[in-house]
């Protein structure tokens, strides 16, 4: 039966992982995915720093008042392989983001897609790698020295 | 005046020479030197293992797991792409019915995996160990030397050696988060002995765990320029039942460098866990 249990307790996180498809350096349990976020403010930091940039916007709610939000985005170093840098987004910028809100704190979400004013998306792909075949062939026989 | 139009031409030749190295003024995707390559300057993958002078295989450069990216970026305006070993989640993945957990190990199975990521240790920006490394979503870097292997980290710029210099592991050595490591030949693969692992480690996000009466074996195969394998024997009594193995498989990286990924700078993530949860969704 504890053996059932622990095998639960893993197909249940990573179930949750599945869902939420990318993971940097934490289990990402500390957002709640089934809660979104869709807001559209400007830019006022970008924190180019490890272990992940954090994006904050401006967001002007329904009674007027100015929230600040902050945005986890991927760690810099995945996103400079991606093609971002420290200043693709500067402040003032409008944006539109998406995203999944912390569970225990207000204005605080995991940010899943970024739209520029006009409403295209921005930094969307993958990251450009030279990708082996899944089940790799051994190369031919190599002939010792 | 006719004495400028040297310096003039000078000028002229110096900056044309930068022309290219002025292009390259990033290093992010700088070709990577030695690397065999095809016809349209893509490496080839499936070129032979290298050797080194010695007629060894050489395991030089850098590794990630060999996962592709779009597995992990299914929709058009995904920014959050990470590619991701399935087995960081839960490195026993593979295993018909799992790891072989000790009573003991379910106990703090249970515990961690209640708790999300509050008390992984990855979590706090602590070091992983081996074989955890392996699976995490930072670029691994291996420097071979004939008496020694360095492996170089990315998470927390860190680093872990591998003595091939024909010293016994360490007797009740002083644990640590890398351990003790020492290695041989066995033809064409590298055999890893691994001992004096810290207590409290995890292997995965799932918190599976590791101690200090682990002995880890990995088995470092080169199948081809693109593609190593890495069999990972844990024989850990406190923990499992039995010892175990999975075979994990790295692609090599090239075309851009090590890029340090100092996870202090500003973790911002463990006071998530530690408030309480305002949503009400749970």
């Amino acid at each position: 039966m504890a053996t059932n249990k622990v095998a639960l307790l893993i197909r249940a996180l990573g179930g949750m992982l599945v869902a939420t498809a990318a993971l940097a350096h934490h289990s990402q349990s500390e957002f709640d995915f089934k809660l979104k976020v869709n807001v559209e403010g400007k830019v006022t930091k970008v924190d180019w720093r490890s272990p992940h940039a954090r994006l904050y916007v401006d967001v002007v709610g329904e009674d007027g008042k100015v929230v600040n939000w902050d945005f986890e985005l991927p760690s810099p170093t995945t996103m400079m392989r991606r093609g971002w840098k420290r200043d693709s987004l500067k402040p003032g910028d409008t944006i539109t983001v998406t995203g999944a809100r912390a569970r225990n704190y207000p204005n605080i979400a995991y940010a899943s897609t970024i739209k520029d004013a006009r409403g295209k998306p921005m930094f969307t792909g993958v990251t450009p790698i030279y990708e082996p075949e899944k089940e790799a062939a051994p190369s031919a026989p190599d002939k010792k020295p | 005046m006719p004495e400028m139009k040297l310096p003039r031409l000078l000028i002229a030749l110096v900056l044309l020479g930068m022309g290219p190295g002025l292009a390259q003024a990033q290093w992010i995707d700088y070709k990577t030197p030695g690397v065999p390559r095809l016809a349209d300057g893509k490496p080839d993958l499936k070129a032979r293992a290298p050797r080194t002078a010695d007629g060894k295989t050489d395991f030089s450069g850098m590794w990630f797991a060999n996962v592709p990216a779009k597995d992990y970026c299914r929709t058009a305006d995904c920014i959050q792409e990470e590619r991701m070993a399935g087995e960081q989640m839960n490195i026993g993945r593979k295993l018909p019915g799992g790891l072989p957990y000790t009573e003991w190990s379910k106990e703090q199975m249970k515990i961690r995996g209640r708790a999300g990521g509050r008390y992984d240790p990855h979590t706090y920006c602590k070091p992983p160990n081996f074989p955890r490394a392996w699976t995490l979503p930072q670029y691994l870097k291996i420097v071979q030397t004939p008496k020694e292997m360095v492996i170089l980290h990315e998470f927390n710029a860190a680093y872990r050696e591998i003595y091939m210099d024909g010293r016994p592991l360490p007797v009740d050595p002083n644990p640590t988060w890398n351990g003790y490591s020492i290695a041989h030949w066995d033809g064409d693969v590298l055999v890893i002995e691994t001992n004096g692992i810290r207590d409290d480690m995890w292997l995965d996000i799932a918190g599976s765990p590791i101690t200090e009466s682990a002995k880890v074996t990995e088995r470092l195969k080169r199948l081809n320029f693109g593609v190593m394998q890495v069999e990972v024997t844990v024989d850990d009594p406190k923990a499992y039942t039995k010892p175990w193995t999975v075979t994990l498989e790295m692609a090599v990286q090239v075309d851009t460098p090590m890029i340090e990924e100092i996870c202090m700078d500003n973790e911002q993530d463990v006071k998530l866990y530690e408030q309480p949860d305002i949503t009400g969704s749970n």
